[in-house]
């Protein structure tokens, strides 16, 4: 009976979602209170709602209730825990219900954190959100309901993939969706100031913590989902442009530029119009995202079940919101006044290339993803857009913009200095360029470019370093008074220099093992050596081993290096029972920040096997520097400032505070 | 400069990086589409030596043999022609011999042997290249899901 | 009933929800742009904070003081400007009445068509704990018992049909080697892993199977199935006149009104030879059914019989929680008249008949089975 309980629920969720997409609009429409307030509470039960149906439809999981077809497609008795938990939503329909939970619960936390916005601001933007919650509760019970039931239920489940089965992936989809569907809240905020006519500095502050959270989960979620490829593939790999991969990166890139253009219509309130409308280019790529990955348009390991039905419900949803919000802002657009002027050489002029640069590369990568699909459907004409594209059109892009990222926070507002920035970061760049000489030479050659990617990278730190610097007057101030500019220092200041920071760690990472990797197919027997990374891998032979759900071949290597041995290693080929699917368990060492990956491939007629290792220099830099970034978020969304604009109290009277002013 | 020159020096400048990105996105096109084929398809049509390509199919069975190190030769079918495929490297989990498959690579002039530098099954058990199946389906050589057993 | 009572708490329970704020009516509350005022008077603070600490330009604290200002007169006469407008009675009417009444009609419209009211949970533990007559959790049982006891030879010999039957036949066939490894052969398990090689090699008889098939010879000569297979092999491997000769051979031992007999006068005629007298025709059904091979496959399974009538008591058991199934109905009738039980199935027919009257769509339906089936459905057609 719960598990109907759960399904009524998400009935009743839709029916509160398509009360909240009414009422609230209507209330801020008239100016009537009550109706406006109706969101606020409305948005907490709807949230209520979706949560229980989430934990009856994870109970169902645990408790391995194979009445619910879902549970019976994607899970088995004998999963270990922690996947028969995730494995809620490692299938289409738990995994849209997730989608919907998450969506939801930013409406609450608006509704929550929302009491310094104006009344009818956030009705309007708690509506909008409504909105996508109704499309999204429909096509969840129309074409993917997870509590559809099975009468007689099956004695046991089909279990999860095992690709699936991992704990990366048990966190990487929440992470995702958090930065994915986080964004939603920014796309309500531009629908919602679109329908009211008036945008202003004041709403760029109200959008920015909003931003600065979906982006700071969307960086978790793409540097875990990399990380998660890169290990249980076990293709040594850590991005393939792989379309899926790219959907969850243009929102991404899109979010990045929002963020930077916020702060220049806080600051300055200008680059209104263009800041609303990125607002709902990134919710829509998030929304393209979710079609192309849920549509079944894209095979990959991402596409659980295609039904045509659910990807042209989607199709719909996509094109029923940006259309419609697109056309909201052709409308609106033109009433809204510009705002402040700028020279070419400033902040916002800086800020603005950042914009350029993001929108045009994100546009880059929607056009090679989208290519393909376009010329298939046109001609039928089947073609590839493989990582050669997206590294060359990409990567130039990209260039420009980590060299210009350290001149940014150093340049005023509105008129800047660039001699002056470039005297106050020559000693970074100075630094940054014999730092990657040494680098180059430790690691004995390689491509030269590799010492300018290096360079770059090792610039984005220093860079950010050099900003605190000159911040807090090291140097220039007695270190006493120095110490405390520092600390007194905004944190947001800090959040941007480690975002900065990470991004350089990550550049470096990248470079790193794209230049200084070694790879080696052999095929081994035991008792034969292969060396890596100056490591020594002595092949010991393989074993067979049993896991809950899986037999397994495992390889062990000892690893050693100048003749002490130092570790060992155990790679091996797994096959899942219930599904008899083979996959590859890479054994992965950590030393420092490089790695030594071994992955097994088919064994020989004589005994030998196939091993492919590979060297990998430095690179936790770039999951470690998406980290940093993520950090940076925190840190930013910790300002104190960002939680001003509530009316306290103590609030003085406008007039006085204009006279304070000037 | 004057408020009008300032913005125009930004349009400008903006204007010329999108130009130089789009340019810079047609070159790349050109280097670096890959067309798919089917076995078939190289029998009425010629692939100039050193073009990139992707060439899916089926395993032919009984094809497969392991050469020298890592080394594995094996022939691509689609029931129509078939072709010869070399490979050098680690060949994915679930590679089997009767099932589809998908490899991307080039000819080398004066050979008619395709040589993979990738070789892709992806991760399913009843995965069937999307491009594979669908052509597939069209001269009715596949019918659904492989057996699992 | 429970059900419907905690749905009717929890719709009023969201409908409350909603319904405070319009109750209550409106609040007193600071202006609208209270909150813009505080944001731009922050950023002012901050400038002063900048100032101070030499970060920016006294000129240029001057001129952002300035900006920043403007944006705070406007904030300001905007809130003069703004006219207290009073909520609407009839409004607040209104409102109300869309949520009390779209609530339990989209809840309960949209449920009636998705959900399944009547299906109960069904986590596996407690159905492990309480088998009932489901076969499909009795064998997730026994496979349990035996990933903890793989020695235990008479799980793996009750298993080993019943995989056969659900074609599950790569378990089939290590459950039939385990009960032979463990248990030692007898003719029921070798002829069943010779019929799960077969089934497995889509009919061919393997030399696999075959040498499965000798062993149960040799264990028991007389066995229909055995030698029936092995004759199968025979003609298989084109050996004509030897196939002809041992399906004769098999006709004749066989009792005159054995069902298996038309089965084997085809293999007889194939092979070139003249089918011996049947007692087929006689049969009251005519022709051998489906059924008829199946059954004459499976002679000796009495725990196969056993299972099917599980099987079978199990669907009668739902049917009598939950009538409005006509599929099941047909399904309960097919089944007794294949299992030669024809009381039971008249019995069906006049359960099935009293829920889905004689004249409706599905009582014909019901009328046609079991008339085709020769039940008797006399006193059903008033």
């Amino acid at each position: 009976m719960s598990v109907e309980l759960g399904h009524y629920a998400l009935v009743l969720a839709l029916a509160t979602a398509i009360v909240l997409s009414i009422l609230p609009i209507w209330g801020a429409w008239r100016g009537d209170r009550p109706l406006m307030e109706l969101a606020t509470s409305g948005s907490l039960a709807l949230f209520g709602l979706v949560a229980f149906a989430f934990a009856v439809l994870t109970q169902a999981h645990l408790a391995s209730d194979f009445s619910v077809k879902n549970v019976w497609e994607n899970s088995h008795s004998l999963v270990p825990f922690i996947f028969k938990f995730s494995g809620v939503w490692g299938n289409h329909e738990g995994s849209m219900l997730l989608w919907l939970l998450i969506l939801v619960f930013f409406s609450a936390l608006v509704a929550i954190f929302g009491r310094n916005l104006p009344d009818t601001l956030r009705a309007n933007v708690l509506a909008v959100q409504a909105w996508v919650a109704t499309a999204f509760t429909l096509f969840i019970l129309l074409t993917s309901n997870p509590f559809a039931r099975l009468n007689p239920a099956p004695p046991e489940g089909q279990d999860l993939n095992p690709v699936l089965q991992d704990v990366g992936l048990a966190i990487h989809p929440p992470l995702l969706y958090l930065g994915y569907v986080g964004f939603s809240v920014c796309f309500s905020f531009a629908i919602a100031a679109l329908m009211e006519g008036r945008i202003d500095a004041a709403w760029a502050r109200w959008v920015r913590p909003w931003t600065l959270a979906a982006w700071t989960f969307l960086t978790a979620g793409i540097a875990m989902g990399s990380y998660w490829a890169y290990y249980e593939l076990g293709w040594g790999g850590w991005w393939f442009w792989d379309p899926v991969e790219n959907a969850s990166f243009m929102p991404w890139l899109a979010g990045t530029a929002l963020l930077h253009s916020a702060i220049v219509m806080e600051k300055r309130e200008a680059l209104k119009i263009w800041t609303i409308l990125l607002a709902i280019l990134t919710f829509s790529l998030s929304l393209l995202g979710t079609f192309l990955v849920r549509s079944g348009v894209l095979t990959s390991v991402h596409a659980f079940a295609t039904d045509p039905s659910r990807g042209i419900f989607i199709l719909c949803i996509l094109v029923l919101f940006i259309g419609g919000a697109l056309a909201l802002f052709a409308f609106r657009a033109p009433q809204l006044n510009s705002g402040g002027l700028f020279a070419p050489i400033s902040r916002e002029g800086a800020l603005v290339l950042n914009n350029l640069i993001l929108t045009v590369s994100t546009a880059t990568v929607l056009i090679g993803t989208l290519y393909p699909l376009l010329l298939e459907s046109l001609t039928g004409e089947k073609i590839s857009v493989g990582p050669p594209f997206f590294n060359m059109t990409f990567g130039l892009l990209m260039i420009p913009l980590l060299l210009a990222v350290p001149f940014g926070p150093l340049l005023a507002w509105k008129r800047g200095d660039l001699l002056g920035a470039l005297q106050r970061l020559y000693v970074a760049a100075g630094l940054a360029f014999f730092v990657a000489l040494v680098f180059y030479y430790v690691e004995n050659g390689g491509p030269v470019m590799a010492v300018l990617g290096l360079a770059a990278g090792l610039f984005l730190v220093f860079g950010a370093v050099s900003d605190l610097w000159f911040r807090a007057g090291i140097g220039k101030q007695a270190m006493g008074v120095a110490w405390r500019r520092l600390v007194g220092l905004p944190r947001s200041a800090f959040g941007t220099a480690l975002a900065h920071m990470g991004l350089g760690i990550t550049v470096l990472g990248i470079v790193a093992v794209t230049t200084f990797e070694t790879e080696h197919v052999v095929e081994m027997k035991p008792g034969m050596t292969a060396e890596a990374g100056g490591y020594t891998l002595a092949f010991d032979g393989m074993r067979s081993a049993v896991g809950p759900n899986y037999t397994e071949d495992r390889g062990h290597f000892t690893v050693s290096r100048g003749g002490a041995t130092v570790a060992d290693v155990w790679s091996s080929k797994r096959l899942y029972t219930a599904r008899r699917m083979p996959t590859t368990e890479a054994g992965i060492l950590t030393f420092g920040l490089s790695q030594l990956y071994v992955s097994l491939g088919d064994p020989m007629a004589d005994g030998g096997i196939v091993v492919r290792i590979w060297w990998k220099p430095y690179i936790l830099c770039i999951w470690g520097g998406a980290l940093v970034m993520m950090f940076g978020g925190f840190v930013s969304l910790s300002d104190r400032r960002l939680r001003v604009g509530a009316p306290s109290r103590r609030a003085k009277p406008v007039k006085a505070a204009l006279e304070a002013g000037e | 400069m004057t408020r009008k020159q300032k913005r125009l020096a930004i349009i400008g400048g903006g204007m010329s990086f999108i130009l130089a990105a789009a340019l810079l996105v047609m070159f790349a096109f050109g280097q670096s589409i890959a067309y798919f084929y089917m076995p078939a398809d190289l029998a009425k049509t010629s692939v100039p030596p050193e073009t990139r390509i992707r060439l899916g199919g089926l395993v032919e069975k009984g094809s497969v043999a392991r050469g020298e190190g890592s080394t594995v030769s094996f022939a691509v079918t689609d029931n129509e022609n078939t072709v010869k495929v070399t490979y050098t490297g680690i060949l994915p989990d679930l590679f089997r011999e009767g099932q589809g498959v998908v490899t991307e690579g080039k000819f080398i002039a004066g050979s008619d042997v395709f040589v993979a530098d990738s070789v892709l099954a992806k991760h399913d058990e009843n995965y069937m290249p999307k491009e594979v199946a669908d052509r597939l389906k069209e001269q009715g050589v596949w019918e659904g899901q492989e057996q699992t057993q | 009933m429970l059900f419907w009572i905690i749905v009717a708490i929890l719709t009023a329970a969201v409908a409350i929800v909603l319904l405070l704020p319009l109750l209550r009516g409106a609040k007193e509350r600071l202006s609208d742009r209270a909150g813009e005022a505080a944001v731009y008077r922050d950023q002012l603070k901050e400038l002063e904070r900048d100032q101070a600490q030499g970060l920016i330009t006294p000129d240029e604290a001057e001129y952002a003081r300035a900006e920043v200002g403007r944006r705070l007169i406007a904030v300001s006469s905007g809130m003069e400007k703004q006219v207290a407008r009073g909520s609407g009675l009839r409004r607040i009417r209104l409102a109300e009445i869309v949520v009390v009444v779209t609530l339990p009609a989209v809840g309960l419209c949209l449920y009636s068509i998705t959900g399944s009211p009547e299906l109960p949970s069904q986590p596996l533990e407690a159905r492990l704990a309480n088998p009932g007559n489901d076969m499909g959790i009795l064998v997730t049982k026994a496979e349990r018992h035996l990933a903890q006891n793989p020695e235990d030879g008479q799980g793996w010999d009750l298993l080993a049909p019943i995989y056969y039957r659900s074609l599950r036949l790569g378990d089939a066939e290590l459950a039939y080697r385990n009960a032979i490894r463990l248990l030692g052969g007898n003719a029921e398990r070798w002829n069943g892993l010779g019929e799960t090689l077969i089934a497995a090699a889509d009919g061919i008889v393997t030399d696999d199977a075959r040498a499965a098939f000798e062993e149960a010879l040799k264990l028991d000569g007389s066995n229909f199935r055995t030698k029936f297979y092995l004759a199968l092999a025979l003609e298989q491997t084109g050996k004509q006149a030897e196939a002809k000769a041992a399906f004769e051979t098999l006709a004749k031992e066989s009792p005159a009104d054995a069902p298996w007999i038309p089965l084997v006068n085809e293999h007889i005629a194939k092979n070139g030879g003249a089918p011996l007298a049947t007692a087929g025709a006689e049969k009251p059904l005519g022709n051998p059914t489906a059924e008829d091979v199946a059954a004459a496959e499976n002679l000796e399974a009495g725990d196969r019989q056993q299972m099917i009538e599980g099987m079978v008591a199990s669907l009668d058991a739902k049917l009598r929680e939950d009538p409005k199934n006509i599929e099941g109905w047909m399904r309960l009738i097919r089944s007794y008249g294949v299992l030669k039980q024809p009381d039971k199935a008249a019995d069906a027919l006049k359960r099935g008949l009293a829920v889905f009257p004689a004249d409706s769509a599905e009582g014909k339906q019901m009328l046609a089975l079991a008339q085709g089936m020769g039940i008797a459905t006399e006193g059903n057609e008033q």
